[in-house]
């Protein structure tokens, strides 16, 4: 296989963001750029004009660039209708999506049959996976040597929205607190822990149409349960954090982005950084993980081979938050 | 290390803006010890330069603005050399996200508007008018200049301008040898080294070697520590880099691994670095500033 021709549409920091790190892998090429916004597609073909990228402003464009991949990365309330417009003209079969896949579970759902039918690759960008302290935390419930999770307690806090009470709009355009930073700590939550069914919302706050923070708790069929604190307005989270404690019989995890603090029952604890996991990446651009991320995608295309999170996998996000979310409105 | 480092030392605002790379823990509650910000760190930055440290390398913000105000006032910014870094990319991501990317344009619109520098605002017109990224560029610098020095003083001493790390690692991947250039050409211009901080040192090294970008009149700012922490894609790929060049430009950063190690740890890995050009480390207070550049220069 020649390179990878890859497209990203979506020019905010998130696009820039995946086209910079697609730009250094050497079996990609990345083809083209596309914005609705006209100003932002001028000033883009001037930035991009010593290079041999095109920006266009319209998605029908894409056509006629022979693409294998298209990135997305517009606000989440656009993911399913341009996802279905790349399917319908045949521009693209494989598809990554920023987080949330789609803004409610029944338009995920949808994306997930189509996707199926046309049997690309797809992958939504739940990024924390690729973290190597929450990676090791993956390992370490794998190993089976501290017993079946019995209880957890994950959060994902911000201080993003802290003392905003008008500026509603902000809020409702990232999809509120559960779309904006909450999906990944449920992403993080289903893949260590499994499936999860939601039981009951403890609190939640909203300003405007949307909600900045909500406690709910959730469970499975084998007695696990717990509970997840997310919120947009907390004090002193100058960058989002997401987190986890993790209760086994035999001992506890306690991991967030920084850090992974095991502590077995008779004891003894040790602590593993990022320094001490081999953090390093051939490309680093905010965070390593973003890095791995793009590279799994990549490599699942040059590897003919499924990848994960993808849309069926994250789907199950969509789907919690649409069950977190009727709680909350049948509770009012 | 008996200042064979001899080498140039600078005070980083790190501890000052609540950041710590090993953990948010740590950051959170070091913040929460900061009673008044801008005093504090003035006489944390003041106990640095007595004990060894050569400037003051920060994030243009509105604390480090105020740091360098009240610097000004005890009449002591004229000691102090400068490395201002811009922008400060959080605070740019933190309105986007309250406001929307086009609210962030507006708000900065007008803050150029209003700091008063006719020049640089007729620049960014023309440059709107002619979609000219080169002349944003300019302006921008020419604003963030007119920040430092209406609160430091026209007369203070800017030695470098340094480009933000996703600024400069964005520009890299994507081929933007316009960005560097221009930044390269309108800082020259003005008699201050252009600095570019990057997580991707060989990279960049590669990039500007490429594009014919000389690299002796700048500074590169990366991390170099013993942990390997943030040296992409390797730390032998860095050290090999960094042994390589043809005249030390490079300023370490992350030094201590964002506080996974004690100073007295790093001293001998960095002194085994012969091609670096000094180093930049944050301390959180005064008796951590005597300890630390006194360590690192070699004072008893």
């Amino acid at each position: 296989m020649g390179k990878v021709r890859f497209a990203v549409i979506g020019l905010g920091k998130m696009g820039l963001l995946h086209a910079s790190l697609l730009n250094t892998f050497k079996d990609v090429q990345l083809v083209a750029l596309c914005d609705k916004s006209a100003l932002m597609t001028r000033f883009c073909r001037s930035m991009f004009s010593s290079t041999e990228k095109v920006v266009v402003n319209d998605l029908d464009k894409f056509s006629e660039l022979e693409l294998d991949a298209v990135y997305v990365t517009t606000p989440i309330s656009s993911h399913a209708f341009i996802v279905k417009d790349l399917y319908a003209k045949g521009i693209v079969r494989n598809i990554f999506t920023e987080k949330t896949l789609a803004s409610n579970y029944a338009q995920a759902k949808e994306m997930c049959e189509i996707a199926k039918k046309i049997g690309g690759k797809t992958m939504v960008g739940y990024m924390k996976r690729f973290s190597v302290v929450f990676g090791k935390a993956k390992e370490l419930l794998a190993q089976e040597e501290l017993g079946e999770p019995y209880s957890f307690n994950a959060y994902a806090y911000s201080s993003d929205f802290l003392g905003l009470t008008k500026d509603s709009k902000s809020s409702i355009s990232r999809g509120g607190a559960l779309r904006d930073i909450g999906c990944h700590i449920l992403d993080l939550a289903l893949w260590l822990l499994g499936d999860l069914k939601v039981n009951d919302i403890v609190s939640s706050h909203e300003v405007g149409d949307a909600e900045t923070s909500v406690s709910f708790t959730a469970a499975n069929s084998n007695g696990l349960e717990g509970r997840f604190d997310i919120s947009q307005h907390m004090p002193n989270y100058r960058m989002p954090e997401f987190g986890c404690l993790i209760k086994c019989p035999h001992g506890e995890i306690d991991v967030n982005d920084d850090r992974l603090l095991l502590t077995l029952k008779e004891g003894c604890q040790q602590i593993w950084y990022r320094h001490d996991l081999k953090d390093n990446v051939s490309y680093f651009l905010g965070e390593a993980e973003y890095y791995r991320e793009n590279l799994e995608f990549v490599n699942s295309l040059l590897e003919n081979r499924m990848c994960e999170p993808n849309f069926e996998t994250a789907s199950k996000v969509d789907y919690i938050i649409d069950q977190v979310e009727k709680r909350i409105d049948k509770r009012e | 290390m008996n200042d064979q480092f001899g080498k140039l030392l600078l005070v980083g605002d790190n501890p000052f803006q609540g950041i710590s790379h090993l953990s948010q823990e740590r950051a959170r509650s070091r913040s929460e010890t900061i009673i008044s910000p801008a005093d504090k760190a003035a006489d944390v930055i003041l106990a640095s330069l007595k004990n060894g440290a050569d400037g003051f390398s920060f994030s243009v913000s509105e604390l480090t603005l105020s740091i360098l105000q009240t610097l000004r006032e005890r009449k002591s910014i004229d000691q102090v050399s400068l490395y201002p870094m811009v922008p400060y990319a959080f605070e740019y991501v933190r309105v986007a996200t309250q406001i929307g990317t086009p609210g962030l344009v507006k708000r900065f619109a007008k803050q150029v508007t209003l700091s008063g520098d006719v020049k640089a605002v007729l620049e960014g017109l023309w440059s709107v008018a002619r979609m000219n990224p080169e002349g944003f560029i300019k302006t921008y610098l020419a604003y963030e200049l007119s920040r430092v020095k209406s609160s430091a003083g026209k007369r203070v001493k800017v030695v470098s301008v340094l480009l933000n790390e996703v600024i400069a690692d964005m520009g890299l991947a994507l081929d933007f040898d316009w960005l560097f250039r221009s930044f390269t050409r309108y800082l020259s211009k003005k008699g201050i080294t252009p600095g570019f901080n990057t997580r991707n040192f060989p990279y960049l090294v590669r990039k500007f070697d490429e594009w014919g970008i000389e690299l002796d009149e700048t500074l590169i700012v990366t991390p170099f520590n013993k942990a390997g922490f943030q040296m992409n894609p390797s730390k032998e790929q860095c050290e090999v880099t960094l042994a390589n060049l043809s005249c030390p430009v490079v300023l370490a950063i992350s030094v201590l691994a964002a506080g996974y190690y004690k100073p007295s740890m790093a001293v001998d890995y960095l002194a085994s670095l012969n091609n670096l050009k000094g180093l930049i480390v944050g301390v959180s207070n005064e008796r951590q500033a005597s300890e630390t550049f006194r360590l690192f220069r070699g004072s008893p």
